[in-house]
């Protein structure tokens, strides 16, 4: 008896972990069971071992990865350089960290940085064509998804624009600086 | 660097099983009888329909309803067309039927007067073709036997194609993510771009090119009725169809009522053949008007462009291989190649030099 209703609950018991996990992600919080069940069968999961590339930097990315199990660290590659194998460690993400978003909104977007797998992670693949088609099918859905998705993208522009006029106005003190310090140099000459 | 090995082994077995399964699937299509044909029209019915089944969807409707409903519907208009049709049709395909012999022995005659002719003028005896092309006549247009074999394979198509129709809008989705399931993680989002943009292209392109055959079928219909031009509705009919062949189609559809004019034992619609032709061929002409002016820019342009050159190329290389039915897919299938090569080349360029691990 007690087999049977395992087995029957253990079904829906799988489809639920992936709503909840969806449910938690900031993305997808306002959808109903309904919605995020349409999403749910619209979303990829892979798996990735350790030590497995998610993305490279400079490839043509289509859409974000939302981090189910395991953790995933990011890398930057300078392209100044000639030696392509140096990468500088950027951050490391966790379970339920959602990276590469930026490629959902933009067509051929290139990715910014390279994402490595660290150990056997399970990520959702959510792409701009299971967006679109989101979209399609149950815009009201769609919309709420594009909503969060612009808050996400909003406080980004709000971040780098604090981060830009920080650097603008240490740029002006550094210069500040420099001119004191050439014109301090400058004084013995006139006086 | 044994994790590295085992890791390019396994993108190696899922890339091949992948690769297998849809060369398997293509190698079944194209080696059964009538499947292609039956898999061809369920895909039109397919991206015909898709549209009207998210429409549905977006109202509320689960999936399961939101195909059945346009399926009935489908179903119906074709029941009442054909109860309509029919009977017309059926009329026209009769008299064609017995006035069919007379009309290849006309062609065959006039074709024998053309040799001859030419013949005279050109004071060259050796030269003669009438013979060859009207064995090839009467060989290839047996029409009543033809007839028979031809409606006999339709007939499997018809029930076939809806079949496989219903189920490519209600597992399409699903059938595609499995598959893609399977493609190894290093050319993921490559695969799941190009089956996207190849659904989206060649469903546009299917909508397109069937919109354009309607209209253009309808305004041949139309003119010829208009003019009381016998199997006005056959030769519509046919219109419409050859129109889904780029460049080429529009002529071979008007070269039945062409034939039809030069063999009649007299004028058709005024005193002389010659302005008879005139009048026919305009009504052609202003299909194709209609056809260039108003539906191509409006409905046919956002689709990929190729090189007339490589249409042409296209269009002889299908019918080679299959005959009028390879004329109708091969620009959807060479729009197709066009598309994968270049989102791959995309894609893999884009790939600045990295190895693929």
């Amino acid at each position: 008896m007690n087999y049977i209703w395992e087995n029957i609950l253990k079904k829906n018991r799988k489809k639920d972990s992936l709503r909840t996990c969806l449910k938690l992600n900031y993305l997808f919080q306002d959808l109903s069971n309904r919605e995020l069940d349409l999403v749910a069968n619209i979303i990829h999961k892979r798996t990735f071992h350790t030590g497995e590339p998610v993305f490279h930097q400079g490839e043509i990315g289509v859409g974000m990865y939302i981090i189910l199990r395991g953790s995933v660290d990011i890398y930057l590659h300078d392209n100044q350089r000639m030696d392509q194998q140096e990468k500088i460690f950027v951050t490391r993400l966790e379970a339920g960290d959602f990276f590469g978003e930026l490629a959902l909104i933009e067509d051929n977007s290139i990715r910014t940085a390279t994402a490595i797998s660290q150990n056997e992670s399970v990520l959702i693949g959510f792409f701009r064509p299971d967006l679109l088609e989101i979209v399609n099918r149950s815009p009201s859905c769609g919309s709420k998804i594009i909503l969060r998705l612009s808050e996400v993208l909003g406080r980004r522009l709000i971040e780098t624009t604090d981060r830009v006029s920080e650097l603008g106005k240490e740029l002006k003190e550094l210069q500040a600086f420099t001119n004191e310090e050439s014109l301090g140099n400058k004084t013995p000459f006139t006086t | 660097m044994e994790t590295r090995r085992l890791l390019r082994r396994e993108r190696y077995v899922r890339l091949a099983a992948v690769l297998m399964i849809i060369a398997s699937a293509l190698v079944i299509i194209l080696a059964v009888e009538n499947l292609l044909a039956s898999f061809v029209l369920a895909f039109v019915i397919n991206y015909l329909l898709d549209p009207i089944v998210d429409a549905f969807e977006r109202r509320g409707l689960p999936r399961t309803w939101a195909i059945v409903i346009p399926f009935l519907a489908l179903a119906i208009v074709i029941g009442i067309s054909i109860s309509l049709l029919v009977p017309l049709i059926s009329d026209q395909i009769r008299n064609l039927d017995s006035e069919f012999p007379t009309m290849r022995n006309q062609l065959a005659a006039l074709i024998t007067k053309t040799e001859l002719k030419l013949q005279s003028y050109l004071n060259i005896q050796e030269f003669s073709f009438s013979k060859e092309i009207n064995t090839w006549l009467i060989q290839s247009f047996q029409y009543s036997t033809h007839l028979g074999v031809w409606l006999q394979n339709s007939l499997t198509t018809m029930i076939l194609a809806p079949f496989f129709a219903f189920f490519m809008l209600l597992d399409g989705r699903k059938i595609s993510r499995s598959l893609l399931a399977l493609v190894p993680n290093n050319v993921f989002e490559m695969f799941l771009n190009i089956q996207y943009q190849l659904n989206d292209q060649i469903g546009g392109f299917i909508r397109a090119r069937l919109f354009e055959g309607l209209i253009v079928g309808a305004v041949v219909w139309l003119g010829l009725q208009i003019m009381g031009f016998p199997y006005a509705g056959l030769i519509g009919l046919a219109a419409g169809v050859t129109n889904l062949i780029p460049y080429v189609g529009p002529i071979i559809g008007a070269l039945p009522a062409m034939i039809i004019c030069l063999v009649a034992d007299e004028p058709i619609i005024t005193d002389s053949t010659t302005i008879d032709l005139v009048l026919v061929s305009g009504v052609y002409l202003i299909a194709q008007l209609i056809d260039i002016i108003f539906i191509i820019p409006l409905v046919v342009a956002k689709i990929v462009n190729l090189h007339p050159v490589t249409v042409l190329l296209a269009i002889i290389i299908g019918a080679q291989v299959l005959g009028i039915l390879g004329m109708i897919i091969s620009i959807p299938v060479a729009s197709a190649v066009k598309l994968v090569f270049s989102t791959l080349y995309r894609h893999l360029v884009a790939f600045r030099g990295q190895s693929l691990f």
